[in-house]
């Protein structure tokens, strides 16, 4: 089908997501419809290979399915492209395919969504749109309405360590949706990354740090509560993905992170909301027992990876306190900031690095939600506010050792 | 009476004048070639050195975790350890090339065998290289797997498969310079059958339980961990 160009591009990366995917693509059309009905909207499904009919359902799926849609039809054609992706399976595939699509058809706006979820809506669809097509900027992160206990991997880890180093505040950095300019599509299909592991796992966090690094107007926009998948990896995988990938990132983009200093908010494109969420049922108590016995077992690993002082504090936190042990803010700040230099020293198998530090991470997640367990969500956000502010505190040693250290 | 005792003495002083004419340039050949070797052999050793250095093979050895052992057993970091190995067999090919020259009957042949010797030797010191590296990488690689995967005796585990490695290769690199071939051999298999029959009655008999617990283990959707109840992200 001969598309031409286009104002806004929607691309929507698929994997046996048969039950979800009507409900995205009906929100799509929505936000078409309702928000930008003088605009050459187009809809891709990049298809990684469902075997539950999947893109026969993008395909099907149509605008007048949908009350709403009925009594607002858009004024230009919508457009529905489902096209199977090759080569290494893997999201990264997925997005080049949506975005070199955005680049034939030059459109104005391109918005990637996660198809695993059913609480997107027509407005978190269009905050993410509105941003790049009327206020001129390159890349939209959302942020999630979601409690501050949730998702301890990108609160605990990723979101301070990114701000530490990229020195900007985004909440979402490993956020699975965004919106972005047909400036920032070139730059991106222009990078090397899309062949290497990084772009195959990592790409959530790459496209953020490129942003970032990149030099983009970059701003946030609220969007949904945070889409509870479906179906997600094993811990230990994830992890791995995620922690691998946010090492990477900060290896590539060294030359920018090294000159920055502090950190500057990221805009919000519009409110957030103000409502509380339920706080997720998560046993401290159980991560903290399994982190004493974990350290114990793993200290002829630690020892070639953290210095003298970062092990000893660990294993007298671990010998005294026992199950009910307090991982403190700078004890954790020194142990990511020993990793990250130690998967850069190449002292051993990357992958190795990144496994060492999965039951440290366990262990100081299940002690920030033994402490704060019953505290307030303002309370919440605030230590996590300390821990990011710890980050920061600590950087100018990162940076020190990171020149002297050998690569 | 007296000429025949002083002419044996004279035939001996001839005979020893002859054979320290024979004798002495060739014993000044022997400590120069003993001289000059040894020099050739500390110019090796720096040149190795040099060379591992620019290679940073002390950091590989560590990557790799040769380095740890190395320590465990009071030896030198890599780069020192092989410049020596390179000083002592360039050393020892010229101390025995110069004792040969003395022509003493006895050492006759021993630099053909020394010479003969070095290739399975040198090839001997690469499989114990590779067993360590090889047998270091299984360790972490099963104590990390087992940890993340809340395998039980985590340490036990990983160093089983650490040593089973490193018997291996030591049995294949005595095996390679023939050092007591018969007996190493036959040790092994012994060694070696009777660890697996042991691990497999305690296993079998005594170990049910928690062969029991590392089964249950492999069925995720039986029983997940406490770190796969998060959402993480």
């Amino acid at each position: 089908m001969a598309v031409g160009h286009v104002d806004v591009l929607v691309g929507v990366p698929t994997l046996n997501n048969a039950p979800t995917i009507r409900h995205v693509v009906k929100a799509v059309h929505q936000a078409f419809s309702r928000y930008f009905p003088r605009d050459r909207t187009v809809l891709i499904n990049s298809d990684g290979g469902s075997d539950d009919g999947t893109p026969h359902l993008v395909r099907n799926a149509s605008a007048d399915d949908t009350e709403t849609v009925t009594v607002s039809h858009s004024l230009r054609t919508v457009h529905r492209i489902s096209t199977p992706y090759h080569g290494l399976p893997g999201k990264g595939n997925a997005i080049r395919q949506i975005m070199t699509a955005a680049d034939l058809t030059q459109a104005r706006a391109v918005v990637v969504l996660n198809a695993d979820v059913t609480g997107i809506t027509a407005e978190g669809v269009a905050s993410l749109i509105r941003p790049v097509r009327d206020q001129q900027y390159d890349y939209v992160a959302p942020v999630y309405q979601r409690h501050p206990l949730e998702g301890p991997l990108v609160t605990q880890l990723v979101r301070p360590l990114m701000r530490a180093t990229y020195g900007w505040q985004m909440r979402e950095p490993l956020a699975p949706e965004f919106g972005c300019s047909s400036r920032f599509v070139t730059h991106c299909l222009e990078q090397d990354v899309w062949e290497r592991e990084l772009g195959r796992v990592g790409i959530d966090l790459w496209v953020t740090a490129e942003a970032l690094a990149g030099g983009f107007r970059c701003c946030q926009a609220s969007l949904s509560p945070y889409p509870a998948a479906s179906s997600r990896s094993p811990f230990g995988e994830l992890f791995e993905q995620v922690v691998e990938s946010a090492f990477e990132c900060l290896e590539r983009h060294a030359p920018y992170w090294l000159g920055r200093n502090g950190s500057e908010p990221v805009p919000l494109a519009n409110p957030l909301p103000t409502q509380n969420v339920e706080a997720p049922a998560i046993d401290g108590s159980r991560l903290t027992e399994a982190f004493v016995k974990d350290l114990q077992n793993l200290q002829s690993v630690l020892e070639y990876i953290l210095s003298g002082e970062t092990l000893a504090r660990l294993e007298r936190l671990a010998e005294k306190q026992g199950a009910r042990l307090r991982y403190p803010d700078a004890l954790w700040v020194s142990t990511v900031y020993e990793f990250l230099l130690a998967h850069r020293s190449g002292m051993m198998r990357r992958e190795h690095v990144v496994q060492a530090l999965a039951p440290l991470y366990l262990g100081r997640t299940g002690s920030f939600v033994r402490q704060y367990a019953s505290a307030t969500e303002a309370e919440i956000d605030e230590a996590l506010e300390s821990l990011s502010r710890e980050f920061e505190r600590s950087k100018p040693d990162l940076i020190q050792r990171w020149n002297n250290s050998p690569r | 009476m007296a000429q025949m005792i002083a002419n044996a003495i004279r035939q001996a002083g001839t005979n020893f004048v002859e054979s320290l004419a024979v004798f002495l340039p060739r014993m000044v050949t022997t400590l120069a070639i003993i001289i000059v070797g040894w020099l050739i052999a500390m110019l090796l050793r720096t040149l190795v050195r040099g060379l591992a250095g620019w290679v940073r093979i002390n950091v590989a050895a560590e990557r790799f975790g040769v380095a740890p052992l190395l320590r465990t057993a009071d030896l030198p970091p890599a780069d020192v350890l092989l410049g020596a190995i390179v000083f002592w067999l360039v050393w020892l090919g010229f101390l025995l090339s110069g004792i040969d020259v003395l022509g003493f009957p006895s050492v006759q042949g021993l630099l053909a065998s020394f010479w003969a010797f070095v290739p399975r030797l040198l090839l001997a010191v690469a499989i114990l290289v590779i067993g360590f590296v090889l047998a270091n990488f299984a360790w972490r690689a099963t104590l990390l797997a087992a940890i993340n995967a809340r395998v039980p005796s985590p340490r036990v585990l990983s160093g089983a498969v650490r040593w089973l490695i490193l018997i291996l290769t030591g049995a294949m690199a005595l095996e390679q310079i023939a050092v007591a071939r018969t007996v190493v051999l036959t040790a092994f298999a012994i060694a070696f059958g009777a660890l697996s029959l042991a691990v497999a009655i305690a296993f079998g008999i005594g170990g049910g339980s928690i062969a029991k617990r590392i089964l249950e283990h492999q069925f995720p959707e039986q029983q997940r961990s406490s770190a796969d109840e998060i959402s993480h992200l």
